[in-house]
């Protein structure tokens, strides 16, 4: 046999560029098509080239032996705050679609890699919910080590956040933080009422502003000599979403919101994505579904205000068993970490299947994402995005030991206890040049007046 | 504090008495001269007058009437250009807040139609106060020149290339505008658009693009006055669109990548500053020929920090290998000089070079990043940044290499005018523009039409009291 | 879907034993797991007068009512060792907040005293198979810097079940919520500043022990002229040992500077939400101070920190030879207590160190173990039934019995899930 086979140690692979490889004796979890036990997945560039029971080992790569383990498509949040250097929120205004997340990544963020050890690949990452039109928003995958460009998930359809309820109204609270002697000046608007206001005006403006270039395109045509319509970006990317080139995900709490806004998109006419925690879609699941809303929800939280006091952990099988297409995110740069053992608790309350369970994680986000043709579930054409767990992945004693992406290995459980290591090493050396550094400038004829102060004298 | 008082009032006393005699030429003869645009002379003489560098050579015939200084031990260099400060800048004065309202600040700002912390109409070239003084402090560590820009807000202001000393403020200045000053910065969550990152960048884009606009309409309207709506005045977009340049910041590498494309959507010719994680980012930096100003505020340890706060990694590795970007930057042939960032001491200024140096940057190098760069950068390099026939005379005549352990400045030229540096901080006076940054209050009326006119132009002092006159 | 959405009222309807079932009870057809003893595969545990009179593989409980468990796992109730529940109701809404009052020094203030009973966050915790918890009048908050909180007062152990905050007493004032300073918890200030105030601060915590004691001194010595004080009185118990304090400390040196204090004022603590082990281990293993846990799942402590660093901090604590248990320090999370448990295992943790965390160890460690944490004779019949391990979050809760008494597993999430479930 001529074949080169790496009976490696399963974790034992030095990260590589995305490579060939089979992956066997798996329990393969598609999401797709239900558990193949002792199954193999074939990757070749990048992509899934087979999944099955007998594949054979392909000429030039390795092949892993997880025996014992399981193997799901990479996990993907639909609502996250990670990788955003600064503030989340552009908080200031009630209508902040000018501002784009994509400006903001930042691949340094550790949080990245900490959601990768969880086997999480894709993130839906979002603006704050602080106004009623929130900020752009990005898709990216989870590719540590890459720069900001690199994470960005190609061809993804790009987002804008909206906010209803509480958050978006805070602002226009005539007490709380925003009296005495340090008050704020208050912001319209200060309630639901004014939230759907700001909404309905703003879809306004879009239009006229539409209606303003389409005119001045005419006029152009027309051999005119108009002056061209200034370029607004705090209205353009409402345009879009009025022309689908932008999706809407929506955070929003109780039902009478939920409703609201679909109402509005009726009557306007633009369509909404999903609708973000959405903890009260069980309530209103039926008319959600009629306009093929996505709804992406927490497993359990409630009762942290008092917009959520109905809020159920039965909230995303409900959706679920109404033909929504669900699931559970994260917001939470901890959360994002353990997403399966999210799904898990849905077979506690609801009593969700385990591939329904897996599929809030996985295909379902992809779905809301309009990125299920890429990624989501282990089918052949997808992206080689995996994760291998020691243990059944919806039990809260599994753990993620090797994530893949696009068929490149970006996390492994062994060289992180390998790179620990050498970072701490890496770490005291510089902690010693450090005080060497620190030491020498204070040897050094010190600066400024020639009566420094005493060491360690209170300025 | 008797020390800082007694200077003062020396100062004060010297405005009104000593003004001493004024060579017509100076000579430095017998010197090392580096002129940075050519060859060392080992051996040389400058010659200067009315401000300017008469002749550079080994063999000059010194005039009569030059006042010579002998050279011998002594290097002559380009006096050194900071590329990106607010020395000698006072601060624009606030607009009052309206009578009857007791909100000190503006009106919170809706969004960038609202043009909020926005200076970019203000001029340091309107605004240099030579009795700032940084100015001295700035000199006694070599630097004759800086392009100075006001500061304020988020976009700051236009800058100047200005000399460190002068009569009067506009004495100072040798070029404007040179360059639109952007600060990424937020206020408090309280203050209106922009409080975030993204709101910041947001702003800056929109700007640019109501720029581009507003150029366009402006030529639309003028073609087709009739049937067209005016485009409007705007006093912001005014002032930005007379900028040759903008300066964008960026300290960490995800930073450095996001300005090197957001300089490229902006559509202007930009400049980077900061670049303390650049290691991460040379050959990016070297790709895309931009030009690079290195913060000379090294990132280190906080004093009297939490010794149970072990910083991270990253920033360990940072403030490991901060100070070899700039010899990094060279060897990459990236165009680059250095910036002040508020080191306000003449010592750590001096220090702070000579770390770059000892992490690798070589002497030649970062005499030229110093000089030359700058000049070139700007584009003043036809009356800056080198020792040669016909330029400004601003000099730095050390004893020993520049930044060397031993090595003292001997004199400092600027503009053909003689300092001696002080072995003191300068004190900070009442009415310094330092102190002013601090307490926010506007300036004291007239720094920059003194009560007292001491001296005509390019006069040479001789004595530290008699530079004090110059106010 | 019906069926589905019927599963819990199901599983009570079909096993239920009317409320009036008399003093004894037997379970049986169980795999019961004590905790404290191996495992009774197809055992029997008999109820008398709420408590567990024996368990075995057969036991005799004459006129009993007999439950079937239908092969169902019986393990003791969750304990979950720190909660605000009873005190806390909505989080944003501070008139539903009964935490942090004001002052530094108030020993004297009594949790269960304000205990809501009828907080649907009772209700919600129990469904999920915690039957008893620690409730704290802290929260770790307020106000920070040389006026920080010292003692928020006394945490109680209530039981998940009741008419009013008395019948659910398991134990009052069972240790004393302190909140243990730190240094530089206020704006940037240089270190030598900050530490000074800490200093001061402790000199004050010091004053106040020493007060204290002159107070305890002079009862003794009571005449009628004795001035009783509720504030020194409520010291009393922690100056006798009788009462630990609730020590929360996350950092390493909070946690060594807590275990000085304790050695210097003689008292019995408890460490409480520690972030970090550092070289703490053997300090607290040799003078046997037990560790309450925090969350496991939560993030780690430095941007280098390794990203499984907090969830391995139960195993090291316990392989350190500490004594640990899990809490979960709020109300809305209080029902995942065992899922924290369970993080810990899959990161190292052993599997009946992680069980007992939330049983026997945090009994034990409350001061409650005589009458909770394993199902063993003469304890308090607080059981649940289960269809799998109880630290898994696919596991059902399938009944649930407090001093012997079967309670309801609805609450007010499953009845909105049937009401919107079954919407036309």
């Amino acid at each position: 046999m001529r074949i080169a086979i790496f009976f490696l140690i399963t974790f034992a692979i030095a990260r590589a560029r995305a490579e060939t490889f089979l992956i066997k004796n798996a329990t393969v979890m598609t999401v797709s098509k239900g558990k193949i036990e002792n199954g193999s997945v074939l990757v070749e560039n990048g992509k899934i080239a087979a999944v099955g029971h007998d594949i054979t080992a392909p000429a030039h790569g390795t092949v892993i032996d997880a025996t014992g383990m399981f193997l799901t498509p990479g996990l993907i949040d639909c609502h996250s705050h990670t990788a955003i250097e600064g503030n989340v929120n552009e908080g200031s205004v009630s209508d902040a679609a000018m501002v784009n997340v994509k400006d903001v990544i930042n691949p340094y963020d550790v949080n990245i890699y900490r959601a990768l050890a969880g086997g999480l690949t894709v993130s839906n990452v979002l603006h704050g919910s602080a106004n009623a039109i929130g900020g752009q928003t990005v898709v990216i995958k989870l590719r540590w080590g890459k720069d900001a460009e690199g994470m960005l998930f190609a061809g993804a359809v790009p987002g804008i956040k909206f906010a209803l309820g509480e958050n978006p109204k805070r602002q226009g609270y005539p007490r709380t933080i925003f009296s005495g002697p340090n008050a704020r000046e208050r912001r319209y608007p200060g309630t639901r009422l004014g939230v759907e206001d700001v909404i309905r005006e703003d879809f306004t403006k879009a239009k006229i502003y539409q209606q303003e270039w389409a005119e001045y395109n005419a006029r152009i045509a027309r051999g005119e000599n108009p002056i061209p319509p200034r370029r607004d970006l705090q209205l353009e990317p409402l345009v879009e979403v009025l022309e689908g080139k932008r999706y809407l995900h929506c955070h929003s709490y109780r039902s009478d919101e939920l409703l609201m806004l679909m109402k509005l998109s009726d009557e306007i006419g633009f369509k909404i994505r999903t609708f973000q925690h959405a903890l009260e879609a069980y309530k209103v699941a039926k008319e959600i579904a009629a306009r093929h809303i996505g709804v992406s929800t927490f497993s359990d939280w409630w009762s942290y205000k008092i917009e959520v006091v109905d809020a159920i952990p039965y909230n995303a099988a409900i959706c679920v068993r109404k033909g929504i297409v669900t699931s559970l995110n994260s917001d939470s740069d901890e959360l994002q970490r353990h997403l399966n053992y999210e799904a898990a608790k849905t077979m506690r309350y609801g009593g969700l299947t385990e591939e329904e369970a897996l599929s809030l994680v996985t295909l379902s986000p992809a779905k809301q994402l309009g990125i299920d043709k890429r990624v989501g579930s282990i089918d052949v054409g997808k992206d080689a995005d995996l994760v291998l767990w020691n243990k059944y992945p919806l039990s809260n004693y599994s753990k993620a030991m090797q994530v893949w992406i696009d068929g490149t290995k970006y996390f492994d459980v062994a060289d992180d206890l390998k790179a620990r290591a050498d970072v701490a090493a890496k770490k005291k050396v510089l902690l010693e040049k450090e005080k060497a550094r620190q030491e020498s400038d204070k040897k050094k004829a010190p600066s400024g007046p020639k009566n420094p102060k005493a060491p360690g004298e209170v300025l | 504090m008797k020390r800082a008082l007694a200077v003062a009032v020396a100062g004060l006393v010297c405005a009104v008495c000593v003004r001493a005699a004024a060579p017509s030429a100076i000579a430095i003869k017998d010197a090392r001269i580096v002129p940075v645009s050519g060859p060392d002379l080992p051996r040389g003489t400058v010659l200067l007058r009315n401000g300017l560098i008469e002749d550079v050579g080994p063999d000059l015939t010194i005039p009569a009437d030059a006042w010579v200084i002998d050279g011998a031990g002594l290097t002559v260099y380009p006096g050194f250009i900071d590329g990106l400060s607010t020395w000698g800048v006072s601060p624009p004065p606030r607009p009052e807040p309206a009578a009857g309202s007791n909100a000190a600040s503006p009106p919170r700002a809706q969004g960038p139609e609202d043009r909020p912390e926005d200076d970019a109409f203000e001029r340091a070239a309107d605004l240099m106060n030579p009795s700032d003084s940084r100015l001295q402090m700035a000199r006694d560590a070599g630097f004759t020149t800086a392009a100075a820009f006001p500061e304020r807000g988020i976009f700051g202001g236009e800058g100047a290339i200005v000399d460190l000393a002068g009569a009067r403020g506009r004495d100072m200045v040798v070029a404007s505008p040179i360059g639109q000053y952007i600060a990424l910065r937020t206020r408090g969550f309280a203050a209106g658009f922009p409080n975030s990152l993204m709101g910041v960048i947001a702003y800056v884009r929109q700007t640019y693009l109501d720029l581009d606009w507003y150029k366009r309409a402006n030529v639309v309207y003028a073609a087709h006055v009739s049937g067209n709506k005016r485009p409007g005045y705007d006093h912001y977009l005014e002032a930005l669109g007379n900028s040759p340049r903008v300066l964008l910041p960026a300290t960490e590498a995800q930073q450095i990548d996001r300005m090197l494309s957001f300089g490229v959507e902006l559509k202007q010719p930009f400049i980077i500053y900061g670049l303390h994680e650049a290691y991460r980012r040379i050959d990016e930096l070297s790709r895309s020929k931009t030009p690079v100003f290195v913060s000379l505020k090294w990132p280190a340890a906080p004093k009297d920090g939490d010794p149970a706060n072990v910083p991270d990694y990253r920033t360990l590795v940072m403030r490991d290998q901060a100070p070899g970007v700039p010899g990094l930057l060279a060897r990459a042939g990236v165009s680059f000089g250095f910036y002040d960032d508020g080191v306000d001491k003449t010592a750590d200024l001096k220090k702070a070079v000579r770390k770059a140096i000892d992490a690798g940057l070589a002497q030649a190098d970062a005499i030229r990043a110093l000089t030359l760069n700058v000049a070139e950068i700007y584009g003043v390099a036809d009356r800056m940044g080198s020792i040669e026939k016909g330029k400004i005379a601003n000099l730095v005549v050390t004893r020993g290499d520049a930044f060397a352990d031993k090595t003292k400045i001997e004199y400092v030229f600027v503009d053909g005018q003689q300092f001696k540096p002080s072995e003191d901080e300068p004190a900070k006076a009442a009415g310094d523009t330092a102190a002013l940054r601090t307490t926010g209050a506007p300036p004291a009326l007239g720094p920059q039409y003194p009560a007292v006119r001491a001296m005509s132009d390019h006069g040479v002092e001789t004595s530290v009291c008699a530079i004090r006159a110059c106010e | 879907m019906i069926g589905l959405a019927n599963a819990i009222r199901y599983a009570a309807l079909s096993l239920l034993i009317t409320a009036a079932y008399g003093d004894s009870l037997v379970i049986k057809n169980v795999h019961v797991h004590p905790v404290t003893a191996p495992d009774i595969e197809n055992g029997q545990v008999l109820i008398v007068d709420g408590k567990i009179a024996d368990v075995g593989k057969k036991v005799t409980g004459r006129g009993a009512k007999i439950i079937d468990g239908h092969g169902l796992d019986l393990y003791p109730g969750l304990i979950n060792a720190a909660t605000n529940i009873g005190l806390e109701e909505i989080g944003s809404l501070r008139d539903t907040v009964d935490l942090n009052e004001i002052g530094e020094f108030n020993p004297q203030l009594m949790a269960r005293m304000s205990f809501n009973p009828s907080s649907s966050h009772i209700d919600v915790t129990r469904s999920a198979g915690v039957t008893s918890v620690l409730t704290l009048p802290g929260s770790g908050g307020g106000r920070p810097g040389p006026e920080a909180t010292v003692f928020y007062g006394q945490g109680a152990v209530m039981r998940l079940d009741g008419w009013t905050w008395d019948d659910m007493t398991v134990k009052a004032g069972a240790v004393l919520d302190m909140n243990f300073p730190v240094i530089g918890n206020a704006p940037p200030k240089p270190f030598p500043e900050m530490e000074k105030e800490y200093r001061k601060k402790l000199d004050q915590i010091a004053d106040f022990f020493e007060n204290a004691r002159r107070y305890q001194k002079a009862k003794a010595a009571a005449n009628s002229d004795f001035k009783p004080d509720p504030r020194f009185e409520a010291m009393i118990p922690v100056l006798e040992g009788q009462r630990p304090v609730f020590v929360r400390a996350a950092r390493e040196r909070a946690i060594k500077e807590a275990v000085a204090f304790a050695d210097r004022q003689k008292i019995k603590i408890i460490i409480a939400g520690p972030e970090e082990i550092g070289d703490t281990g053997p300090l607290l293993k040799a003078r046997q101070i037990p560790v309450i846990l925090g969350d496991t799942l939560a993030l780690p402590l430095h941007d280098d920190s390794p990203y499984d660093s907090r969830y391995t901090l139960p195993n090291e604590f316990y392989k350190a030879g500490v004594k640990i248990c899990f809490g979960t320090f709020d109300v809305q999370f209080a029902r995942n207590v065992g899922f924290q448990a369970a993080a810990a295992v899959a990161f190292g943790l052993p599997y009946d160190a992680a069980v007992k965390g939330v049983t026997i160890n945090a009994a034990e460690i409350l001061g409650v173990d005589s009458q909770l944490g394993s199902i063993d004779k003469g304890k308090l019949a607080d059981l649940i039934l289960t269809d799998g391990d109880p630290l898994e979050a696919k596991t059902n809760i399938k009944m649930e019995f407090i001093d012997g008494k079967q309670v309801s597993l609805e609450n007010r999430q499953t009845q909105l899930y049937e009401k919107y479930l079954n919407r036309p």
